[in-house]
């Protein structure tokens, strides 16, 4: 009888305790605002946080709308990552509704960010920091120390886990010089729609033409449409690109009529799925530098 | 009766969704009657001439016309749904009386604009051909609209409420034209509130109230009621 | 010199060609239904529509890709529906036309929001939904043509039907079967112009183009032809003058043509409240 009681008692306590314990080993909720940063925090974080990424694979972050659902998860969140330099237009606002108190770990702390091509929104700074391989560096080690401090137990994980992102982000670089040294210099000139490769164009010593703003909000006017097909023809760009974002038609036309062929789809703001060609931040900066190559390369 | 009748409604009940408007009316009009048709507002006198015309599906009973069909109808609305700033001229309004003969594609011919010119004339509106409808008074339209009747040359005519707020003089006109056609044989069934002018112009009488119908000659229905039903 | 200014943009660029195109196609097409819709006083009804065949056209993309005749199918049922509903709504309760439209198309709006946003990429399907005047590829302008033609030839074997109908639909039905089944018509084809119209130019490009030019000829003729013919050139005119505009001035090329449209109106507005003899009167009574 005793037996029963105490094995009663054990139970209970073991059924109240459990919880404690899972609670104490609970991941860490992360939160990132976007496809490409979430990608570098798992890729730090690993088993120990769980990521969720409120604008997912293939969206647009400049334009995106929070819903009430993404309030919830910010307000439950343990720690927030954004990307800074202005991309999250609608971060303060999103913050302030759902309550969050927590810390907001800025990825680009630390980068000087390139003035934009135009200057029209963002103050004046262009935000797509990660298109430079370098700037990459001082994301992953910002999200590293950011999530050491909230989770000192997991410190050494961290660390392991940059390591390994930053040899393979080396090996990176290392093979992306090597292939943009092998264009010849009046090869260097790209059209895409979308004018978020600043960081990438000066890093690699490619020019980009775009014929929207940075903002994929912005409408298109006649005469820069105009100035577009007058610079492709003049330069004799022979390839243009469509962004995973915006629409194609536009570049088609300009194509059509200027004489170049459309060359592939580049990723700028997001991801491609989990099973495309650009499902990881390393996958896509591989994909655009190839599909830069081929299409720039060839005759 | 001395004629045949040309309309009959046999226990016919209209109305609404589930709601009716005129009760089991029994009734035969002769051909070559000149009917007035009165009544408080609601009472279905507008009704009674929609489902004449077909717009609308009896409730119950039925309406039978005698050796006419729906082509021989000449129907004049009331004067809600028209749009007089509509950028039209008298000539082409009045030319859609032609609209049986002429249909989508046709010409108007020679004969027929002279039988444009002649309505016009008989109305009172001669030399107005080509003044835009909205240029005209209520009682000019008016005119006009009965033109358009006139080309239509149909053997049965219905009009309804054809002098609200229209001038005495235009009234008056138009009576005299009603009572033309009803010499040239016609049918004519009006729906008018004026008591005095139902009395003075119009033999036959279909009142309409809540729950009954009184049919007959004008001085037996209307009887005794002396005030002027101003609904 | 004016050659320069004028024409040159259009012989140099084969997308202000198009443009040009796409624009005077809308022109020969929507502009008339716009009288129509004008005279029959359902000016907003263009409008509300626009946003109430969204989402039509979303599900037919969700549906069936970037299948045209698919997005085109959608638009045209929920348009159909929404107009049906309309006229049932007002026609079994004490609502008036303008209350059940306005209450259909708000519903059917964001029922399209919801579509489009559950998909996920909602920038991509709102560009790959509504297109833009500089960006007419070869399926966009056929399409815009296609309902260009059909739509003169509507109204070609529909003129007088349509006319009666508008002017007196009472009168219409009574003598006519047309008088049943025109304002049908009249309905499917507003609403294939319209989503013809989005797809190759924009929202704001297909109602603007099909209700400003209508309201611009009003103010200047009584009849019928002429105010058909006004509406159609006027809004030739000012596509290449907003055309103009965008490649002279910098500017986002749909907004110019509408403003282009816009100072037509203003200018023609002004014209017809100038003072007349024997009114003078009237218009310091009005200041007072």
């Amino acid at each position: 009888m005793l037996s029963q009681w105490l094995r009663c008692c054990l139970l209970l306590l073991l059924v109240t305790w459990l919880p404690w314990v899972h609670a104490e080993e609970a991941p860490l909720k992360a939160v990132a605002t976007f496809s490409i940063l979430g990608d570098m925090v798992k890729a730090v974080g690993g088993e120990r946080i769980q990521l969720t990424t409120l604008v997912g694979a293939d969206s647009d972050g400049h334009v995106y709308q929070p819903t009430s659902a993404d309030a919830k998860t910010v307000a439950q969140a343990d720690i927030l990552f954004v990307n800074g330099l202005g991309f999250e237009g609608w971060l303060e606002r999103l913050v302030e509704a759902s309550g969050y108190k927590g810390k907001v770990v800025t990825a680009t702390e630390g980068i000087t960010g390139l003035p934009l091509a135009d200057g029209d929104n963002h103050g004046g700074v262009d935000p797509h920091a990660w298109q430079n391989l370098a700037n990459a560096k001082t994301y992953i080690q910002n999200i590293t120390r950011a999530l050491q401090d909230a989770d000192p137990v997991g410190s050494a994980v961290y660390a392991i886990n940059r390591d390994t992102y930053l040899q393979q982000l080396a090996a990176l670089e290392q093979q992306l010089a090597e292939t943009i040294g092998k264009l010849p210099e009046d090869r260097r000139s790209v059209v895409t729609s979308h004018d978020a490769f600043g960081y990438f164009a000066a890093a690699y010593q490619l020019k980009f033409l775009a014929p929207q703003g940075i903002n994929t909000e912005t409408e298109a006017t006649a005469k820069d449409v105009a100035a577009l097909i007058e610079q492709i023809r003049a330069e004799k760009i022979t390839a243009v690109f469509v962004e995973n974002m915006v629409s194609p038609r536009l570049l088609e036309q300009i194509a059509a009529e200027s004489g170049a062929t459309v060359g592939g789809t580049l990723y700028a703001d997001a991801l491609s799925p989990a099973d495309g060609v650009a499902g990881t931040y390393l996958a896509m900066m591989k994909h655009n530098i190839e599909t830069l190559y081929q299409a720039l390369a060839a005759k | 009766m001395v004629n045949p009748p040309a309309i009959s409604f046999h226990d016919l009940t209209l109305g609404y969704g589930k709601h009716a408007v005129l009760r089991h009316l029994e009734a035969s009009v002769p051909r070559g009657a000149l009917l007035a048709v009165v009544g408080a507002n609601g009472t279905g006198k507008s009704t009674l001439l929609k489902a004449l015309m077909g717009e609308l599906k009896p409730m119950s009973g039925s309406i039978h016309l005698q050796g006419f069909g729906w082509r021989d109808l000449a129907y004049l609305p009331q004067r809600v749904a028209l749009e007089q700033n509509f950028p039209m001229d008298v000539h082409d309004c009045v030319a859609m009386g032609l609209w049986r003969q002429v249909g989508v594609f046709g010409g108007v011919s020679p004969a027929q604009e002279h039988k444009i010119t002649d309505a016009l004339a008989t109305v009172g509106m001669g030399g107005m051909q080509h003044s835009t409808l909205s240029r005209l008074s209520g009682g000019q339209m008016q005119r006009v609209l009965f033109a358009r009747l006139l080309l239509q040359d149909a053997p049965v005519i219905l009009l309804d409420e054809p002098f609200n707020a229209i001038d005495t003089n235009t009234t008056l006109d138009l009576l005299k034209l009603i009572q033309h056609w009803h010499q040239q044989g016609r049918t004519v069934l009006t729906v008018l509130h004026d008591w005095g002018l139902v009395r003075q112009y119009f033999p036959a009488t279909l009142w309409l109230t809540d729950g009954q119908a009184v049919y007959g000659n004008t001085a037996k229905v209307l009887g005794q009621q002396s005030e002027r039903w101003v609904a | 010199m004016l050659y320069d200014l004028l024409f040159a943009p259009f012989a140099d660029y084969v997308f202000m060609q198009r443009a040009l195109v796409g624009t005077w196609a809308m022109a020969l097409g929507a502009t008339p239904f716009g009288v129509f819709l004008l005279l029959r006083r359902m000016s907003l009804v263009g409008d509300a529509m626009a946003h109430a065949i969204l989402p039509g056209i979303a599900v037919g993309y969700l549906l069936a890709g970037l299948s045209l005749t698919a997005m085109t199918l959608g638009g045209l049922v929920v348009g159909m529906v929404v107009a049906v509903l309309t006229s049932m709504v007002t026609r079994l309760t004490r609502l008036p036309e303008d209350a059940s439209l306005a209450a259909f198309y708000l519903v059917s709006l964001a029922l399209g929001v919801l579509i489009i946003s559950s998909k996920g990429s909602s920038v991509d399907l709102v560009h790959v939904l509504f297109g833009s005047v500089l960006a007419l590829n070869n399926a966009a302008l056929l399409l815009v043509a296609s309902i260009a033609t059909l739509s003169m030839l509507t109204l070609a074997v529909l003129y007088r039907p349509l006319v009666l109908e508008c002017f007196d639909s009472a009168y219409c039905r009574s003598v006519s079967t047309f008088g049943v089944w025109t304002p049908v018509v009249f309905l499917v084809m507003v609403v294939l112009n319209l989503v013809g119209g989005f797809h190759a130019l924009g929202t704001l490009m297909a109602v603007g183009i099909m209700i400003l030019p209508a309201v611009v000829a009003r103010l200047w003729t009584q009849q019928l032809g002429t105010m058909l013919a006004l509406a159609v050139t006027v809004a030739m005119l000012c596509s290449w003058l907003g055309l103009l505009m965008s490649f002279h001035f910098d500017l986002p090329s749909g907004p110019t043509i509408i403003l282009s449209l816009g100072g037509m109106y203003i200018l023609s507005a002004l014209f017809a409240l100038r003072p007349q003899r024997g009114k003078v009167d009237s218009v310091r009574q009005f200041l007072q």
